[in-house]
């Protein structure tokens, strides 16, 4: 008896610290591993093995530590030792399935996934293991019948839909696709984005008999993917019809599939998107508690706004922005909103005055924002008075910078390059900045300090009035010496002409520009010259173009892109 | 010009050497510089439009000089109206060079592993690819384009129609020469560029009389060895280098899958292939797996099998003696030794796989395979290049062209047109 305690005894001591070696000895083979010692890693996985033949975490990273040795085949007699020790392990068979594919032996590898079957009989994952190792060996029919035997098998129709999804697309038969992802998300709703994402891929051709199919589905999972593929292929109020009727009642529900709409729409930038934004968001505003519906209108508002509807804009904005009991940030987003809506309908009087009102409630950036959108606007109606009187108080670098707009705007070149100059390169954004630079380039080789008539053909120019504003740039072009002006004003012009599709007038002007008595306009007007003789089809005339204001200018800051340009008429570079 | 001439009509090129004896008169430029030197080490702004400007030159009638190994193989061109208006366009570096600092240069020449080869006649060119083929898939054509080479492109009627003896120079790209269509059959299938591929090549087997596109394509590559066997000059990059060879050593031995010529591959086909007939390679073991898009044990990389496909590594470039070996330095020249390496079909060449005749240009030191090789066939010479583009090392199906705007000083690029110029070349008794 004595005997028999001590021996239990010392196998009570024994058992924890064999498992207590063993769990060294695989925390040595993951840290060989994670070192990228793979033989030494392998080695130590297979000391593992040898006394815990199954043991899943020392099979997979034995798997792992002979691929890059290029030793997989080595696997072979592992895994059948671990059949043999565990065989009802799923793990297991998930490996030696891995294992036979790499070793090329697809009769191994279908019996081993019936075997797992066996042991599994109503689990999908044998015979999704099976059609993985099928396509790991590029064998898409050989998937395919793994796939259906399972269905088969375990009688559930929907059974590997993803699966076999995912199998049509890449045989591209996106009608068997969609039958195959509606199954799947039927069953498993977490599916409809992947599902809308691969049909999206859809060639143009496929999708109207695939949006024709989905129509003939009664349900709401159909009319969602419906909707979704709509808004992905550019169709986003077509997204907006077929979903809202069928919106389910339940308000929790129907929340949940006006935001998977919405998260679609939010990564479309056209009008027609906004539109459909706005629209969601009002749908979502009336089924959300009252806090949370202020904030969904002023979006919406804003969406309208985006899109150009300023009458649903205004009617979202209708109470927000006097709303007392609306947080702050909600009205002013109402307020600044609505003095968008104001400027954008041309109510600039009504604008001026609610943004006075709203100075207290907006943010001072914001503020100042809408301040210079305003002055931008009344610039835009002509009234360069308003617009100086509205930007007095603009003290900041990007008041200077519209400060000098007005001036120029007036004829006052000399007011106007003092300005800029003072604003500096960098105010505003990329496109104002560049464009600024572009109209200090055009002012310093001007000798007056006064050209009235400059100012008024740019102000035609900012007030969309481009006909108007290049005749009278190429009339006041002929009156100046090409070094002071004339040259920089018809290559302006020359930009216009071609800009507003007159090909002809375009080159004519940009050959008067490109005259060698002002060498710093010159390259640049033959470079335009250049860029539009090849956008019309006319790259022999572009190649002496360019080949002139290379040899003409060496120095030029622009012959590399002339020579880029060159290689491209000469059709050396490949069109991307 | 063919080899053999210009293996006997070297010596002559001596006299050529002394501007004032033997150079155009317009060449005799009355200004202080009657030279350009085209320096092809980090002074040049474009390595690759040089070539062209090079060869522009020798097509106007000029003739020039290219000093290899001296500034990473300069080339040495008249300072005449035409060349300079070409080298400003081009945005190619040249340096205006006196008789005094010519006469300097040609001292180092001699005094180290340098020399100075005449360049005569622009080699014409011809390029083989499919007429569907888009000009981004093949480096060469790129390069040519790039660099203003002029070149024509020419297919299977022309070749199987004797066109070959026109040319001086053949380039094969990625053409798989056993008619396996790439072995892209199975895993592309219904891919509409293979149905494209598949139904554009037994249409010209059908028209060409031949049963199959098997047949067909070992005709085809008889007829350029042949071409290589009258003095021609091969350059073959990608799946070209490797198939050829195969479709040339498999007189009479079935090598293609069932799906390309009707009957399964003879499964004993590596016993049977008759290596005497193939130009660079031998006693290779065929892949006999229809599925698995590789050929032989001739590419060391097996990018298509996922199972065996290497890294890429990068590749050093051999020195040779320029005196004692002018082809082979003419083929290496370049401003960078060790260049990246870059996947193809086929991307390298195993050792053991190369017959004793092979010149070795580069190799990636100690990996069992070759980059880049060289050797002669009757009385012309081919040089193997393996990988499909330099500066795409990872290419795939439907990738962006390469835009070689944006890498003009390639290495990889360089080693290209050091072949489109070497045919150019006159030179003494070559012992390469």
């Amino acid at each position: 008896m004595r005997v028999f305690g001590r021996y239990i005894m010392s196998l009570g001591l024994l058992v924890p610290a064999t498992l207590g070696a063993q769990q060294q000895g695989i925390t040595r083979a993951l840290d060989l591993e994670r070192r990228g010692d793979y033989a030494a890693a392998a080695q130590a996985y297979r000391a593992v093995l040898s006394t815990r033949p199954a043991d899943a975490t020392a099979l997979l990273g034995l798997e792992r530590s002979l691929l890059p040795l290029n030793r997989s085949g080595e696997m072979l007699p592992v895994i059948r030792a671990a059949l043999a020790a565990a065989p009802t392990s799923s793990a297991v068979h998930g490996i030696a399935l891995r294992t036979w594919a790499a070793a090329d032996q697809p009769d191994s590898i279908r019996s081993i996934a019936e075997r797992w079957a066996r042991i599994a009989p109503t689990d999908e994952t044998p015979y999704r293991e099976w059609g993985a190792a099928e396509l790991a060996r590029q064998n898409r029919p050989g998937a395919r019948v793994a796939y259906l035997r399972g269905r088969a098998r375990l009688g559930r129709p929907d059974a590997l839909a993803a699966e076999l999804a995912q199998l049509a697309l890449a045989d591209g038969d996106y009608p068997a696709a969609l039958r195959e992802w509606l199954l799947a998300v039927r069953k498993l709703p977490g599916y409809r984005a992947t599902a809308v994402t691969t049909l999206g891929q859809a060639p143009e051709r496929a999708r109207a008999d695939l949006l024709r199919s989905l129509a003939d589905e009664p349900d709401l999972t159909a009319r969602r993917i419906e909707a979704e593929l709509r808004a992905y292929w550019g169709d986003p109020l077509g997204a907006l019809r077929v979903l809202t009727p069928a919106l389910p009642a339940d308000r929790t529900q129907a929340i949940a599939v006006l935001r998977g709409l919405l998260d679609q729409l939010r990564g479309l930038q056209t009008s027609e998107a906004k539109q459909a934004q706005g629209r969601v968001l009002e749908a979502l505003a009336d089924r959300s508690p009252a806090l949370q519906a202020s904030r969904l209108r002023l979006e919406a508002a804003q969406a309208y706004s985006a899109a150009g509807d300023r009458g649903s804009a205004r009617r979202m904005l209708g109470g927000l922005a006097d709303d007392r009991a609306a947080p702050p940030a909600i009205s002013s987003g109402a307020a600044a909103t609505l003095v968008e809506v104001l400027i954008s309908e041309g109510r600039l009087e009504e604008a001026q005055k609610r943004l006075a009102e709203s100075r207290p409630t907006v943010p001072a950036d914001e503020y100042d924002l809408l301040r210079r959108r305003l002055v931008m606007a009344w610039i835009r109606a002509g009234d360069l008075a308003r617009a100086d009187s509205a930007v007095a108080a603009d003290s900041s670098v990007a008041g200077l910078a519209l400060n000098g707009r007005i001036r120029l705007y007036r004829g006052d070149i000399k007011g106007a390059v003092e300005r800029f100059k003072a604003a500096g390169p960098y105010t505003g954004d990329r496109v104002e900045a560049t464009q600024r630079t572009g109209l200090l380039a055009l002012l310093q080789p001007l000798e007056a300090d006064s050209l009235p008539e400059l100012g008024r053909a740019l102000l035609q120019l900012e007030q969309g009035d481009t006909a108007q504003a290049t005749a009278a740039l190429e009339h006041l072009a002929s009156q100046l010496p090409p070094s002071h002006g004339g040259a920089e004003l018809n290559l302006l012009a020359g930009h216009l002409m071609a800009a507003t599709g007159r090909p002809a007038d375009a080159e004519r002007l940009l050959r008067v520009a490109a005259t060698r008595e002002a060498p710093g306009t010159a390259p640049a007007a033959e470079l335009a010259l250049a860029e539009l003789l090849i956008s019309n089809r006319r790259p022999g005339d572009a190649v002496d173009v360019l080949e002139h204001l290379i040899l003409t200018y060496p120095q030029s800051a622009l012959v590399p892109q002339a020579r880029r340009k060159l290689d491209e008429a000469r059709g050396a570079v490949p069109k991307t | 010009m063919k080899r053999r001439e210009f293996v006997f009509r070297g010596c002559a090129g001596l006299a050529a050497l002394h501007p004032a004896l033997a150079w155009p008169g317009r060449w005799r430029s009355s200004t202080a510089s009657p030279w350009l030197l085209v320096p092809m080490d980090d002074a040049q702004t474009d390595h690759l439009k040089a070539y062209g400007l090079a060869y522009r030159a020798l097509k106007r009638g000029v003739r020039a000089e290219w000093f290899l190994n001296y500034r990473s193989g300069a080339f040495l061109l008249p300072s005449d109206t035409a060349t300079s208006r070409d080298a400003a366009l081009a945005g190619v570096t040249v340096e205006p060079t006196d008789e005094g600092q010519l006469v300097e240069i040609r001292g180092q020449v001699q005094g180290g592993n340098m020399d100075a080869v005449p360049l005569e006649k622009p080699p014409k060119v011809a390029v083989y690819a499919p007429p569907n083929a888009p000009p981004w898939d093949d480096a060469v054509t790129m390069a040519l384009n790039y660099a203003g080479i002029d070149f024509e492109k020419i297919w299977d009627g022309e070749v199987l129609a004797q066109k070959l003896r026109t040319y001086d120079w053949l380039h094969l790209h990625h053409e798989d020469f056993t008619g396996q269509y790439s072995k892209f059959f199975l895993n592309y299938a219904g891919a509409p560029w293979l149905l494209d591929m598949v139904e554009r090549n037994r249409a010209m087997a059908r028209s060409q009389g031949f049963p199959s596109v098997p047949a067909e394509k070992q005709a085809v590559a008889v007829a350029i060895a042949n071409f290589v066997e009258r003095g021609g000059f091969l350059f073959a990059m990608c799946t070209a280098t490797e198939t050829l060879d195969l479709a040339l050593a498999a007189d009479g031995v079935d090598i293609a899958a069932s799906y390309a010529d009707g009957t399964p591959m003879d499964p004993n086909a590596s016993a049977k292939m008759k290596w005497n007939r193939a130009l660079a390679f031998h006693n290779a073991q065929l892949e006999l797996s229809p599925t698995i898009p590789v050929y032989s044990d001739i590419d060391g990389h097996q990018v298509n099998s996922p199972d065996r496909r290497q890294p890429l590594g990068s590749f050093s470039l051999f020195n040779f003696s320029a005196k004692i070996d002018p082809v082979a330095t003419m083929l290496v020249q370049n401003h960078r030794q060790v260049i990246p390496d870059f996947y193809g079909l086929t991307t390298s060449f195993t050792r053991k796989t190369l017959k004793s005749s092979v010149t070795v240009l580069a190799e990636e030191p100690g990996a069992p395979w070759v980059k880049y090789i060289h050797g002669e066939h009757g009385q012309g010479t081919w040089t193997f290049f393996g990988g499909h583009d330099p500066e795409d090392p990872q290419h795939q199906i439907g990738d962006a062209p390469t835009d070689l705007s944006l890498h003009p000083h390639s290495p990889g690029y360089r080693l290209i047109l050091n072949n489109v110029l070497f045919p150019a070349a006159k030179k003494k008794e070559l012992k390469t």
